[in-house]
């Protein structure tokens, strides 16, 4: 019954039909059929341009056209044909034929005598006065649209969706149940217009627009290539964040971020905002020619700028004159001439000159939170420390008792099973020893695996024996009798399983061991732990008549089931060649600390040498040694120690944060650079060279302004420039609605949408500029129409209608940005931390994510304490693997403007699992035990605080149903309930409720937290 | 409102939106995949499993079904492991000529040094019926020689790494264009409803890298992230967030999911929006993922002889011989896009010792992935790549004949094989100069390589778009991509 007149709707919306009174409009109608079919060859790019004719000019189209008699143009004959050799497009072009109705429009476009005109974008905004149909301006415009289908404003929101929504766009932040409240109680018609006052007033505000910033200006903590370098451009962050909310005019927030050294008597402030232009990617890549990267940072900035203020593909025209817009390949090089003579040297990581070296003001806070956390894990180390003391002096004397009759700390390898890749011949003796002999290949692997009696092991020790059987007597059978050892490796088998598990070996120390600069020669210890056979372990040059050992201790201690087998790999594998160990031995111990660490005698041998009597009195020095065996083993002290180093270590890096540090920056070269038009955009081949220049079809430079860019910015934000308005004003629109008015926010060129309400952004645009670019002016005008405030509830037959909501005659639903539901589940559950800028703070990630995207070279620390809590925006960005809780965000390696929504099961994972969320519904849970005794009281507390209403009576029914679910297993297994709660660090404060009732309470929270209606901008 | 009544007015709401997308309207240029896309994602595509029905793709029958990439990262050396040039010996130690060098760009590590000629450092066989050269490094991928198809004339414009890789895997150097995994996944869609259509597995390394693996070389770019790669781990959580919280049995788990899909199901009654029936299927499609991830990962079921078969290395989870194996388990459950990375192929020092070591790594477990798929049935429609983003000069870097001497990176020319799915097995496609420094026949370009590959799945290179910044991207670029069919069975 619907579908009918549902179908011909949708058709008459989509194809912007020629109603027979409707006259053909060349912008609205004709250039889109051309840009689409005709330009790529026929266009302003000269060296695609096909049988030298061009459709992007009228006089070139005039050469293709009969106005006397429009049916014979060759226009139409050619986009008529039949034969394929004929046929415009070609069909080589993979383009379809022009539709019936296209070639309609260009025959009558030909009647009427072929008018011309100018893409829209390239025409200045005009204001046109609203429809009288409304008092609110946009609301007028949206009607009078929406009146056309015969369609309406849907009714305004439930109050509390409405805060909800308006909260999460100018905030990011969902309100708390008290500033839910505070509206909610207001019953004046001012009520809501007061609400966005706060919002608008709130330091929240700056932090959310930021980000949005942040995306665009590819904003990042590392370099993104090569070694991924740190740097240390956060304070520019932060400069931003104020920026918006001190409600500084779009149009200066441009000039400054462009030009604010040029500033006369530019403050630090100003300069710091120029590293906007300098948050490209950086590559410190060892063969790379700086000059590449120079270039490619020139490019970068010009292609942004296109982008985020003028909506426009500049990048194309690095290769090529642009295949639609009227902008050339001399335009585009002419742009990057404002951006070529900065004073840098295409260098990245810490020779990314020019800087500013800046303090910045807000870091003082952190360090004095990371004192004050490690203030409070002090004594508790101490204390730990103190008490452990007691149980020490047992040990001690248990120990000595143990060792009377004589210790031994290392235990060799005894039956062990021999191999050798390369054919040696391996022997093993009755104390371990094991002897080469027969084949003498010139490299070789050996691997020994054998049972371990120990009941763990720490650490092993090879010892690398001479014997007469060897060249010299040495330790070798190769020619100098000298041995290379490249690498170990330690490894765990169990019998009949077919896996084996590698182990980590946390240091290396020998008897002799040369320390190497290079990495690629042999003598240090070290190098046998890299799997590198460039560098390894030999004693050349020492005495090789004598045994030499080495010690590895284990980064964990190792506990092995009884079917377990250890295996040591010895790899032979240098370049050298011939010098594989003759005769060595391998034990291993279950000593901790020093035995493992060094070669001197182990200390509990050093014990058994002391009589029992004479302990009392036993040496101080070897006393504080045992102290600290025994506290490595202590578990209670570990706990606290590891606690108080991870403290001290985020002390110390923001502690560097609040000191000078330094900032990309722009700033001027004394001799200008010239500029060339790069041939194919390749950065070493040289055209012509072009003087500094604006595209003059976007608008011409006015002749008197010096070309600087300081200019160039004046020229963007100019009421002659017909596009950064526009542009901006759309970017607005889209964060609060979703979706810009022009959709294609990138992209106001030929090849972009048009905007589905051309008048209202006009006017927008227009009443941008006249207020003098005022931001929050702007965001206030938007919410306060009845077109924001719409229910986004939809009916089936709205929904058919209008699928996308192009015409907007409902609110706008869609999923959050994952940075803000993390941001809701911190604010909701009461731990965010609101504290603004300073050092990027690491949030929960999964372990070892930033290991394997760097073999190792880089580790993730979760920040502790309250700097945990911080708004994402705060999350520090590594370029090369962005945080793993994030989805959907933008990638900040160029710029990206328009979100990205997808709905993935590995978001629900993430959603359902991370530990940022599990922190949150554990907090939650907190509150709810606290808010009252009965279930739908607490249920009520947790619902609110997440999506701002209180659970319907059915929905309640549904979440005491999983409670009383989570609830009964939780008591029959407290085991589970415990083990889940321990997963994050929030510290349970209310001891007095059981584990399985907080343990509930934190699963249903996860699952409220999961609601679709709390994933969304409702 | 009743259950049927809900889903009543969802399915007229999808019908309208199917004809809505099927209608391309003015200003809804959307591709033909991003097409299926939509439909899918708004569950209008009947069977969510294979979501590229109706739209054209493939464009032709597909020779093969599914991509296993075997990426080298670093430049592997061509001259010693592949492209034998016996008459270099004569040119040990003398200077590369001018004839040969053409003034072609050196990156700045050697750009000061002689070009001096090393000759390659190891030894070559000629293989198997076909005759291939492989090096004496690569002793079990010589065995299956003649299953493989190769192309010695790869080449490159890229002479860094970082660009050069993202050149190799998304068709250009500036980061941010779709991985060519992507495209595959994103065009064909997926045959399997449990796991992801695009995994990635990186090799355990001791050593750290001095290249870095950035995710954008499997990444989406401007296609919907859900077709990026998945990295699969070697970790306690083999996908990001796969575990559910210690303490959380998986009945309670399920509940919890009921309970949800209950709340969810009443808003979508009150609100109407079709993403979240969508949003109901992704929650359960993630419980899935939970067992169907851990049961592929388990190699438990594995016999002694496939272990053999891949080498002692593949016992050891997370090397690249382990990775060997779970590729082939992927294949075997129809995932699309399969792709490996082994790094530390970059030997510009010691390249003796430091090349056959990462050689080691892979050598027998690549032969035993070619052996395993056949044996199995599955190199048919299985198509297997083995190479990296460049290849080595043949001048030594650092003193020629000493042991530390390495070789600097070379674009110009370099190799790589393909294997299976449609390919001619035991073909040696193209070839170099004297030199193994200029391509001399058949040159095949990266972007070539690329529209072949497409072509092998069915896809017309020039007909895979995405409009995207008022353009139509596609994998290949704007240069001309010649489809190389003489490699074609």
């Amino acid at each position: 019954m619907l579908k009918r007149p549902l179908a011909i709707f949708v058709c008459l919306l989509l194809t912007l039909p020629l109603a027979a009174e409707d006259r053909v409009r060349f912008s609205r109608d004709v250039l889109p059929i051309l840009t689409e079919n005709c330009f790529a060859c026929h266009g302003p790019d000269e060296s695609q341009r096909k049988a030298d004719l061009r459709l992007d000019t009228r006089e070139g189209a005039l050469t293709v056209l009969s106005l006397e008699k429009p049916a014979e143009s060759e226009l139409l004959a050619r986009v008529l044909a039949v034969d394929d050799e004929v046929v415009m497009p070609p069909p080589a072009s993979h383009k379809k034929r022009l539709t019936k109705r296209q070639v309609e429009t260009l025959r009558r476009w030909i009647e009427a005598g072929a008018p011309w005109g100018k893409h829209w974008a390239f025409e200045k905004p005009v204001q046109v006065d609203p429809p009288k149909i409304a008092a609110h301006p946009i609301d007028a415009f949206v009607r009078a649209r929406l009146a056309e289908e015969g369609l309406a404003l849907s009714a305004r929101a439930a109050r509390h969706t409405l805060a909800r929504r308006v909260s999460f766009d100018l905030t990011g932040l969902p309100p708390s149940t008290s500033e839910l409240d505070e509206f909610l109680k207001d019953d004046s018609n001012l009520a809501y217009e007061r609400f966005v006052d706060r919002l608008l007033a709130s330091e929240h505000f700056g932090e959310r627009l930021a980000m949005w910033w942040l995306d665009a200006a590819r904003y990042s903590d590392t370099d993104g290539f090569q070694g991924d370098a740190t740097r240390t451009n956060w304070p520019w962050r932060d400069w931003v964040i104020g920026a918006f909310n001190r409600n500084l005019p779009f149009d200066q927030f441009t000039i400054e971020q462009f030009a604010g050294d040029l500033l006369p008597n530019a403050t630090p402030e100003q300069r710091l905002a120029t590293c906007f232009h300098r948050n490209h990617m950086t590559n410190g890549e060892g063969g790379r020619d700086p000059e590449e990267s120079r270039i490619d940072y020139v490019i970068d900035r010009v292609s942004t700028t296109g982008t985020l203020w003028l909506g426009l593909t500049l990048g194309c025209c690095q290769c090529h004159s642009h295949k639609y817009d009227p902008i050339t390949q001399r335009d585009f090089y002419s742009l990057t001439a404002f951006f070529n003579s900065i004073d840098e040297d295409g260098k990245a990581s810490t020779a990314a000159k020019p800087y500013l070296s800046y303090q910045s003001p807000l870091a003082a806070w952190a360090v004095q939170e990371a004192q004050e956390l490690v203030d409070q894990r002090k004594p508790r180390e101490a204390q730990a420390r103190t008490a452990a003391e007691a149980p020490f002096a047992d040990w001690l004397i248990a120990r000595a008792a143990e060792v009377k009759g004589g210790f031994q700390a290392w235990h060799p390898l005894v039956n062990a099973e021999l191999e050798s890749i390369e054919g040696t011949q391996l022997s093993q003796i009755a104390d371990g020893t094991v002897q080469a002999s027969g084949a003498n290949p010139r490299q070789d692997d050996y691997r020994l695996a054998a049972a371990v009696k120990l009941s763990r092991v720490t650490g092993l020790k090879l010892e690398v024996l001479p014997h007469d059987s060897h060249s010299g007597g040495g330790l070798s059978r190769g020619q100098s009798g000298e041995f290379i050892l490249t690498d170990i490796k330690v490894q765990v088998r169990r019998r009949g399983s077919s896996q084996i598990r590698d182990l980590l070996v946390a240091s290396a120390v020998a008897n002799v061991s040369t320390e190497q600069k290079d990495a690629r020669s042999y003598g240090d210890i070290k190098g046998v732990l890299d799997d590198d056979p460039r560098n390894g372990w030999t004693t050349k040059g020492h005495d090789s008549k004598q045994p030499h050992v080495a010690v590895f201790a284990l980064a964990e201690p190792l506990e092995l089931e009884t079917d377990e087998e250890l295996v040591f790999e010895l790899r032979q594998r240098s370049t050298d060649g011939d010098a594989n160990i003759g005769r060595f031995r391998v034990s291993v111990t279950d000593q901790a600390g020093a035995t493992v660490r060094s070669i001197d005698t182990p200390l509990l041998e050093q014990l058994a040498a002391v009589k029992l009597s004479e302990l009392a009195q036993l040496d101080s020095k070897l006393r504080e040694k045992l102290f600290d065996q025994f506290l490595a083993d202590h578990e209670p002290y570990q706990v606290e120690k590891a606690a108080l180093d991870r403290a001290t270590r985020q002390l110390s890096e923001v502690q560097n944060g609040a000191k000078k540090i330094d900032v990309m920056v722009l700033a001027e070269r004394a001799e200008p650079r010239p500029t060339h038009v790069l041939l194919r955009g390749v950065w070493d081949k040289k055209g012509e060279i072009v003087p500094r220049d604006v595209p003059a079809a976007i608008a011409a430079w006015t002749a008197e302004e010096p070309r600087t860019r300081e200019q160039l910015a004046r020229w963007i934000v100019s009421r002659d420039n017909p596009l950064a308005a526009r542009v901006i004003v759309n970017h607005f629109w889209q964060m609060l609605f979703g979706t810009g008015l022009v959709r294609t926010t990138e992209d106001f060129g030929l090849q972009g949408e048009r905007p589905t309400h051309p008048e209202l952004l006009d006017w927008l645009a227009v009443d941008f500029m006249e207020h003098g670019w005022d931001i929050k002016r702007l965001l206030k005008l938007i919410v306060t129409s009845e077109t924001y405030q719409q229910s986004s509830s939809v009916s089936a037959a709205l929904l058919a209608r209008d699928p996308e909501n192009r015409l907007l005659a409902r609110g706008s639903r869609f999923r959050l940005p994952s940075w803000m539901l993390r941001d809701a589940a911190l604010k909701s559950s009461g731990l965010l931390n609101p504290a603004l800028g300073g050092p990027p703070v690491r949030p929960y990630q999964p372990d070892g994510v930033w290991e394997e995207m760097f073999m190792g070279r880089f580790k993730y620390e979760p920040s502790e304490g309250a700097a945990q809590h911080r708004r994402t925006l705060y999350a520090f960005w590594r370029r090369a693997i962005a945080p793993t809780f994030l989805f959907d965000s933008a990638q900040r390696r160029v710029c990206e403007v328009r979100p990205s929504r997808t709905n993935t099961p590995l978001q629900a994972l993430t959603l359902l699992n991370d530990a940022n969320y599990l922190a949150a519904a554990r907090a939650l849970a907190g509150h709810a035990l606290q808010a009252g005794a009965d279930p739908p009281t607490r249920l009520t507390e947790i619902t609110r605080r997440v999506v701002s209403r209180p659970p319907t009576p059915r929905e309640t029914t549904i979440l005491e149903r999983e409670l009383e679910r989570a609830m009964t297993y939780f008591r029959t297994h407290p085991a589970d309930a415990r083990k889940f709660l321990s997963q994050t660090n929030y510290q349970r404060t209310e001891q007095s409720q059981p584990d399985a009732e907080f343990a509930a309470y934190t699963l249903v929270a996860s699952l409220i937290l999961n609601l679709d209606e709390a994933l969304n901008h409702e | 409102m009743s259950n049927n009544l809900i889903n009543s007015s969802l399915e007229a709401a999808i019908d309208v939106t199917r004809r809505h997308f099927l209608g391309r309207g003015i200003g809804l240029s959307i591709g033909a995949a991003a097409l299926s896309q939509l439909l899918a994602r708004n569950g209008l595509a009947g069977n969510a499993a294979n979501e590229s029905l109706a739209v054209g793709l493939p464009h032709f029958a597909a020779r093969a079904k599914r991509v296993i990439f075997l990426t080298q990262s670093g430049g592997p050396s061509q001259i010693e492991l592949y492209d034998e040039k016996p008459g270099l010996r004569e040119w040990a130690g003398k200077e590369l000529p001018d004839s040969v060098r053409q003034g072609q760009r050196l990156t700045t590590m050697t750009a000061s040094q002689k070009q001096l000629v090393m000759p390659s450092r190891a030894r070559f066989r000629r293989c198997g019926e076909s005759g291939a050269t492989v090096g004496e490094w690569l002793p079990h991928l010589a065995k299956v020689a003649d299953e493989l198809c190769f192309i010695k004339s790869m080449h490159t414009d890229q002479i860094n790494h970082a660009p050069a890789m993202t050149q190799f895997l998304t068709g250009n150097q500036i980061p941010g264009k779709p991985s060519i995994g992507t495209w595959i996944s994103y065009g064909l869609g997926s045959e399997n409803r449990n796991l992801p259509d695009y995994l990635v597995m990186i090799s355990k390394m001791q050593r750290p890298s001095d290249q870095p693996l950035y995710d954008h070389y499997w990444g989406s770019g401007f296609l919907p992230s859900r077709y990026q790669g998945v990295k699969l781990r070697n970790a306690r959580e083999p996908v990001l967030y796969l575990r559910d919280p210690d303490g959380v049995p998986r009945e309670l788990r399920r509940g919890m999911l009921d309970g949800l899909a209950e709340l969810n199901q009443q808003h979508l009654a009150e609100t109407g929006d079709p993403e979240i029936a969508t949003r109901i299927r992704q929650y359960e499609m993630s419980y899935r993922m939970q067992s169907s991830v851990p049961e592929l990962i388990d190699l438990s079921d594995e016999t002694d002889a496939t272990f053999q078969l891949y080498g002692p290395d593949s016992r050891r989870p997370g090397s690249y011989a382990a990775n060997c194996i779970l590729a082939r388990r992927l294949a075997e459950r129809d995932v699309r896009f399969i792709q490996l990375f082994h790094p530390d192929w970059d030997h510009h020092s010691r390249l003796p010792s430091w090349c056959t070591a990462r050689c080691r790594d892979v050598d027998q477990p690549t032969a035993g992935l070619i052996t395993d798929l056949k044996q199995r049935g599955l190199l048919n429609d299985t198509l297997v790549i083995w190479g990296g983003e460049f290849g080595r000069g043949v001048a030594g870097q650092g003193q020629w004949d000493s042991p530390e001497a390495g070789r600097d990176h070379h674009p110009r020319c370099f190799t790589m094989w393909l294997a299976g799915g449609g390919v001619k097995p035991g073909l040696t496609y193209g070839s170099t100069d004297d030199f193994s420094y200029n391509t001399a026949e058949n040159p095949v370009h990266v972007r070539d390589l690329h529209a072949t590959v497409l072509h092998l799945l069915g896809i017309d290179h020039e007909r895979l778009t995405h409009r995207f910044q008022g353009l139509d991207f596609k994998l290949t670029g704007v240069e001309p991509a010649r489809v190389v069919t003489e490699l074609f069975a």
